[in-house]
């Protein structure tokens, strides 16, 4: 077994290692841990291998990670025979990756903050979370259209990356917390391309592409 | 109401749909697997689910809810619940004119679109929605001028009276810029940005920046309501 995942289906941020797993084709071990309602990312059994009161947690050679751009890293270092994910021989791109999965976490504390609240009902700041959201898809779409306009459908580069593994769920997401994808066109196109991706695997608000079965009719 | 653009042709690959506003009216836009466009009102006959969430199947709009599949004539032809049946001709989309010129989605709800012509070597460059007036929106970008990327300036050369379209033009007149304005809401803009001339990939990528700047003294300038300048768009 490659690694063990303390998982929680509706969490984008273990669907991000999820999602990277089945693209590379890696199996590993998935522990469901009960986020809500049960809290038990909270309960003492939990705290004890990873006191950060987070999901996910991932154990890979002996190490805890509870950071998703650190288990993306790992895994595209461990598994990624090319080096396309993460390509370490590029100082540009790896530098350009690592700014991308920074701001995957400013997803997160926004879109995502804005999902808890309107699926979860917690108790956050939405305005404020929903404006941050706001601002970071506006980054996204001038970043995507800048890479469009040089003649790429992808975050670094001309191939997809771990940023853009990193930057997805959320925004894909970001539907869930009133932020439609309608006015970021270039967004669009890019989640589309990744959920054309050979290996892509959904979770609960992120479609498959639909494709035609050979059984159906076309009309 | 006239013709209004919705989008840019190259932001809607064959088999993709998305939403439009043109008016009142909430449209879905789609383009079967042939790259044939079609734009209906946004609303699925069976229960009312939105159209633009539904997927594409050959050159049918397949409801997400339910999955019940229209043509492109706007007509129900296949019920996943009840494969044997045909579905009865009077299950129908409401079906608007659209047309791909130069580039632009033109969509009409009332008669046959109309698009415009633009500079025959027009590439797109984006499509940006400003969260502000048509208003606050239209003066930012008249008062502004566009880095041509090698110390240039193009400067606003067309305003046509209520018109939706905005033309920039380099000193020499070989480059240009055109911006089409959608005008989806009271507190929203869209501008269609196209550019013809000899552009390098930073001169494009210059005007994309451009548009975020003027959208951002737009912002600031804010929310002047629609309803005090309905005659200048």
């Amino acid at each position: 077994m490659s690694f063990r995942l303390y998982n929680y289906v509706l969490s984008g941020n273990c669907y991000k290692v999820r999602l990277f797993a089945s693209l590379l084709g890696v199996s590993y071990e998935s522990i469901a841990v009960d986020f809500h309602p049960g809290q038990e990312h909270k309960g003492e059994k939990l705290l004890q291998i990873s006191p950060a009161e987070t999901l996910p947690i991932m154990l890979a050679d002996d190490m805890v990670l509870t950071e998703t751009s650190a288990m993306l890293g790992w895994m595209a270092s461990k598994f990624d025979a090319g080096k396309n994910w993460w390509p370490v021989n590029e100082p540009t791109k790896i530098t350009l990756i690592i700014q991308w999965l920074g701001f995957a976490s400013d997803l997160t504390l926004t879109i995502g903050e804005a999902r808890l609240h309107s699926m979860l009902n917690r108790d956050v700041d939405v305005d404020r979370a929903l404006a941050g959201g706001k601002r970071a898809l506006r980054l996204l779409e001038a970043r995507l259209t800048e890479q469009s306009l040089r003649g790429s459908q992808w975050l670094v580069g001309e191939n997809p990356t771990i940023a853009d593994i990193a930057c997805f769920p959320y925004a894909a997401l970001a539907p869930d917390a009133g932020l439609e994808h309608d006015d970021y066109p270039v967004i669009r196109n890019w989640l589309y391309a990744i959920r054309s991706l050979d290996g892509f695997v959904t979770m609960p608000g992120i479609h498959e592409v639909h494709k035609l079965r050979d059984t159906e009719n076309t009309l | 109401m006239t013709t209004e653009p919705v989008g840019l042709s190259v932001n809607l690959p064959s088999q993709r749909v998305m939403q439009a506003r043109v008016g009142d009216a909430d449209i879905a836009v789609w383009r079967g697997v042939s790259g044939k466009l079609s734009a209906w009102l946004n609303r699925c006959p069976h229960r009312g689910m939105r159209l633009s969430h539904g997927f594409v199947r050959g050159e049918s709009l397949a409801c997400l809810y339910h999955g019940w599949h229209y043509g492109s004539d706007g007509v129900c032809n296949y019920i996943p619940a009840h494969p044997d049946l045909e579905p009865p001709g009077t299950i129908q989309t409401t079906v608007f004119s659209i047309i791909d010129q130069d580039g632009v989605l033109w969509v009409s709800v009332d008669g046959a679109a109309g698009g415009q012509d633009l500079p025959g070597d027009s590439k797109p460059v984006r499509s940006i929605t400003f969260s502000c007036s048509a208003k606050a929106a239209k003066d930012a970008l008249i008062g502004s001028s566009v880095a041509d990327g090698s110390g240039g300036e193009l400067s606003i050369h067309d305003i046509a009276e209520g018109s939706n379209r905005l033309e920039f033009k380099s000193a020499n007149g070989l480059n240009s810029v055109v911006v089409l304005l959608q005008q989806p809401s009271d507190q929203s803009m869209i501008a269609h940005i196209l550019a013809a001339g000899d552009w390098s990939v930073d001169g494009m990528i210059g005007i994309s920046r451009w548009s975020e700047t003027v959208r951002r003294q737009a912002e600031r300038t804010k929310n002047v309501p629609n309803s005090d300048c309905q005659d200048e768009l």
